[in-house]
């Protein structure tokens, strides 16, 4: 590989994790969007996604890498499935943990929020134990370049790749959809821009802010389930690293501004990827974290988000 | 039992309790020492989250700080070149908590723009880094293009850490063999910790750092310097955990950065929280409850649970190991104190205020007026010290835009000495924005604003308090959980001196200052009229006494501008009359200089010496009260056009 080789792979890995991190961010964005609260639980929700996927495949006798038909059955009924599963997850977590404190501090439940981030942690992690286990190969990888298209290069692009990339931007045109172009989004939107004026002008409230944890809980789960399809392994304490990356790049995009947290999360992913590449993969998370709080103490509007000013 | 023999009791549990221990064979004593050191953790977190208000998911990063500075300096084998030589214990553990202080001004510093949530979100950042900053400064290699400078330098340990690491040294003292020593050792550092803490939260500075975490705003425009204020919360609260690693460190031998991870720091937030912010009985009470939870509970519960498991013949509950719960369970701490009991078990009711009921349905009782004391003599004192410069508030061309909103355009607005003049103008005229221009919460596009002869432009308005400017808020905003006395102390903050060693070891001159201070704020109550509440908690108050401890806490800064932003809003016509007579007294006793926003016409016209009108930002009128009343472009602003001149039939 020369060096403009290894470039070109490791964007290439950047945008398939990017893609990842963009799907988890937007669940932080959009919470944070509507009841300002940071959801560090979101990160969890996004690692039982890759575990509750794994159990529905396995429900469904899935254990072998699907094929022909089962690419359009299969693969398709178990994303559905997941983000059903995730996102009632997420409503309940709201209900239990957040809506009693509506009315209180900002900071109440957030560290609600933490103490739902390990309760789940330790879940994960009594369900499957310590060590890292295996998710099946169940989507055919494929070298392209080679075996489509005959080009003998050193990249290496293969059919997991398109997968990412491919259902990931459906979910981001379904979402952009929904949040522009219908009447609940127009109703989060509202209760996002004006909790109190948008219950005036008759919008139940609490519904909205359900849906919205709905909509982010199964963007989570299926992430969930990508991460698993792509990288075949799962960890009781990855949720926790890749919430605090995807929050990254809710943060970077402008938090509450859905392109600002798509495009921070792909930015998030070329970052990490260029990092271990060029750095040293030990010192990545040093460098996102870093970047972090650089944006939030110098920009904390974000790259693209407009500067409030407070209210006295 | 009287306070003394309580404490007597206490100290003496506590000198007994190692030999107690050693007596009946219980060999607790190591455990023990190792969860004070987590207490006094959590104490140092207190003061950060519980005094200040200031969310740290990161507090792992000091303790690791002050380990590893005790772990680095008195180590005999690390490998680096910089050490190398043990130093003493006693030494270093000074070092290590001036390390850790150090650094936490460092990382403090840039944080402290940043409020809330996110500011919580950068301490977890830097609660990250650190471990893995310590983790792979056990090995670097700089290349540059095949150049090493440094090649395989270990300045940390790495993932190994440091081992060993030398252990205190007194002439007879078996710190090598005897749990015993350590314990009385940490007993030492844990007493004179909590004895500065005392004294800290009762002064100058702990005043300042609950007024932050009640309004900061508030706090800023009363006088209190936000940044230094929480930089010294930072800081302080970095060196006692300074201390408490260092430590550990040595008392463990050993130290991994496997030993400061996020855990950690949420294991400490819960001990906080489970005991109550603010308060150190409590977070004594609640790192006692978590360390024995941690220690001994789970382990017996899982003897127990199996026991049951056993007799039941369930086999699940017979292997079942409750440890591996630990995480859940404080998850689940956290949680249920968030939701049922957010003042924790020891904590005093810190609740959010609900949105003021405009007492519709509770009729207001009617306050008799009480004021009778006379005004204090160090306020006419400090009145007649000097006569103040003419005019005292010169403000040229002020303009200040919001996006495409004009808020101010080109206002001039002079306040001579001793001149109480009215600002008015139909509402989003601009009045508020002026006055947040005035006191430098806004800074203006264009404009000079001059106070007694100087620009204030660019100031913060903690400074412009200690200039003179006092203000009030048309939305009361004390700081609701503190007492009345302390709102007022609070407004004299800029006007003290103390520091924070005088704070802990309250020489003469700071315990005089401090006496001082409590007299002048029971004067000041007494003139306002509340004396008889002065430990109620602000937010108890009624509206109008709320209205009129918020003039109290301004004139506690010895302004000589006073700028009241709708005083009589809400107020009933009683009340409305003794503030009226108040802002007379003030203005014809103190010759203080008063510039008040003000929509009840009455009063307006009957105690302005002028008035300027604002209207869309633009200043229309400015004359005696009675121009103003003819001003034909001010009724057209109040009324619109077509009414200015009635028509004569």
């Amino acid at each position: 590989m020369n060096a403009w080789e290894v470039l070109v792979q490791q964007t290439i890995n950047g945008l398939t994790r990017g893609a990842v991190f963009a799907l988890i961010a937007l669940g932080y964005t959009m919470v944070y969007g509507i009841i300002e609260l940071i959801n560090f639980a979101h990160g969890d929700v996004f690692m039982l996604g890759l575990f509750i996927s794994l159990s529905w495949f396995t429900l469904l006798g899935v254990t072998k890498t699907l094929t022909g038909w089962q690419l359009l059955t299969i693969l398709p009924l178990v994303f559905i499935l997941t983000m059903l599963t995730t996102a009632a997850l997420n409503v309940a977590i709201d209900r239990v943990a957040y809506r009693p404190l509506r009315r209180s501090t900002r900071l109440a439940p957030l560290i609600t929020a933490i103490g739902v981030s390990f309760m789940l942690e330790n879940l994960a992690l009594l369900w499957k134990g310590p060590a890292p286990i295996a998710y099946p190969d169940v989507f055919p990888s494929v070298d392209i370049l080679r075996e489509w298209f005959g080009v003998d290069s050193a990249i290496f692009v293969t059919t997991k790749d398109v997968l990412v990339v491919g259902a990931t931007i459906p979910l981001m045109i379904a979402l952009n959809y929904f949040v522009t172009r219908t009447r609940w989004g127009k109703a989060m939107r509202a209760t996002a821009q004006d909790r109190e004026t948008a219950q005036a002008m008759g919008i139940n409230v609490e519904r909205t802010i359900l849906l919205t944890f709905f909509v982010g809980g199964a963007l989570a789960g299926a992430a969930g389930l990508i991460q698993g399809i792509y990288y075949n392994i799962g960890m009781w304490w990855m949720g926790y690293q890749a919430g605090l990356r995807a929050f990254t790049a809710a943060v970077l995009g402008g938090i509450g501004n859905m392109p600002g947290a798509a495009l921070g999360g792909l930015f998030i992913g070329f970052l990490s990827a260029w990092s271990d590449q060029y750095i040293s993969a030990r010192w990545t998370n040093a460098i996102v974290f870093s970047i972090l709080i650089l944006v939030l103490v110098f920009r904390p509007q974000g790259l693209l988000g407009a500067r409030s000013a407070d209210k006295v | 039992m009287t306070p003394a023999l309580r404490w007597a009791a206490l100290v003496a549990a506590l000198l007994a309790y190692p030999f107690v221990d050693r007596a009946l064979g219980l060999q607790t004593v190591h455990a023990v020492s190792d969860g004070m050191i987590y207490v006094l953790l959590a104490l140092g977190l207190n003061i950060v989250v519980g005094y200040a208000g200031l969310l740290d998911l990161g507090y792992a990063a000091f303790f690791a700080i002050g380990a590893y500075a005790m772990g680095l300096l008195n180590s005999p084998v690390l490998g680096s070149p910089l050490y190398g030589y043990p130093w003493s214990f006693w030494v270093c553990i000074w070092i290590a908590a001036a390390v850790s202080a150090l650094l936490g001004t460092a990382i403090g510093a840039p944080t402290l723009r940043v409020r809330g949530d996110y500011l919580a979100i950068i301490t977890l950042g830097f609660g990250e880094i650190i471990p893995v900053a310590i983790r792979n400064l056990g090995d670097i290699t700089l290349d540059i293009g095949g150049w090493r400078p440094i090649e395989r330098l270990n300045l940390t340990g790495g993932e190994n850490g440091v081992n060993p690491i030398g252990r205190p040294h007194l002439p007879g003292v078996p710190f090598e063999t005897d749990p015993v020593p350590w314990y009385f050792l940490i007993l030492v550092i844990g007493a004179l910790s909590i004895w500065a803490m005392t004294r800290l939260h009762d002064s100058r500075l702990g005043r300042a750092w609950m007024a932050i975490r009640e309004d900061e705003t508030a706090a800023d425009c009363t006088g209190v310097n936000p940044i230094s204020t929480k930089l010294l919360a930072f800081a302080l609260g970095a060196s006692f955990s300074g201390f408490a690693g260092s430590v550990y460190a040595a008392k463990l031998q050993a130290i991994t950065p496997g030993a400061f991870e996020f855990q950690v720091s949420i294991m400490l937030l819960c001990m906080v929280v489970l005991g109550g912010a603010g308060s150190i009985k409590g977070v004594i009470l609640g790192g006692m409850l978590i360390t024995i939870f941690d220690r001994v509970a789970l382990a017996q519960m899982t003897f127990f649970v199996r026991w049951v498991g056993r007799a039941t013949g369930v086999q699940a509950l017979a292997a079942a190991d409750v440890t591996l719960w630990r995480w859940f369970f404080f998850g689940l701490g956290l949680v249920l104190v968030m939701l049922l009991k957010p003042e924790g078990l020891a904590g005093r009711r810190v609740r959010p205020i609900a949105p003021a009921d405009d007492d519709l349905d509770s009729p207001r009782i009617e306050e008799a007026p009480r004021r009778a004391a006379a005004l204090p003599a160090w306020l006419l004192d400090q009145a007649r010290r000097g006569a103040a410069p003419d005019p005292i508030l010169e403000v040229r061309g002020l303009a200040r835009r919001f996006g495409g909103v004009v808020a101010l355009a080109d206002v001039d607005l002079v306040v001579p000495r001793g001149a109480v003049i009215g600002l008015i103008g139909p509402n989003g005229a601009g009045k508020t924005t002026f006055f947040n221009v005035v006191t430098g919460l806004i800074p203006p596009d264009e404009g000079r604003i001059a106070f007694a002869g100087a620009s204030i432009v660019g100031l913060r308005p903690n400074a412009i308090v200690a200039r003179g400017i006092a203000r009030t808020f048309q939305s009361i905003r004390l700081f609701p959980q503190m007492t009345v006395l302390e709102n007022v102390l609070v407004g004299e903050h800029c006007r003290l001196r103390a520091s924070v060693p005088g704070a802990v070891l309250r020489p003469a001159s700071v315990v005089a200052e401090e006496a001082r201070a409590r007299e002048r704020a029971r004067e000041l109550l007494a003139f306002i009229g509340l004396d008889g509440k002065a430990q109620d908690l602000a937010r108890n108050l009624p509206y109008g006494d709320q209205r009129r401890l918020e003039i109290a806490r301004a004139l506690a800064s010895e302004p000589r501008l006073l700028l009241l932003d709708e005083p009589t809003a809400g107020m009933n016509p009683r009340e409305t009359e003794n503030l009226t007579t108040l802002i007379g007294s003030l203005r014809r006793e103190l010759e203080l200089a008063i510039l008040l926003i003000e929509h009840d016409m009455e009063v307006v016209m009957g105690i302005s010496d002028r008035i300027t009108v604002l209207d869309y930002g633009v200043r229309i009128a400015e004359g005696t009260p009675a121009e103003i009343q003819r001003h034909s472009k001010v009724i057209e602003a109040y009324l619109g056009t077509g009414y200015e001149r009635e028509p004569h039939a």
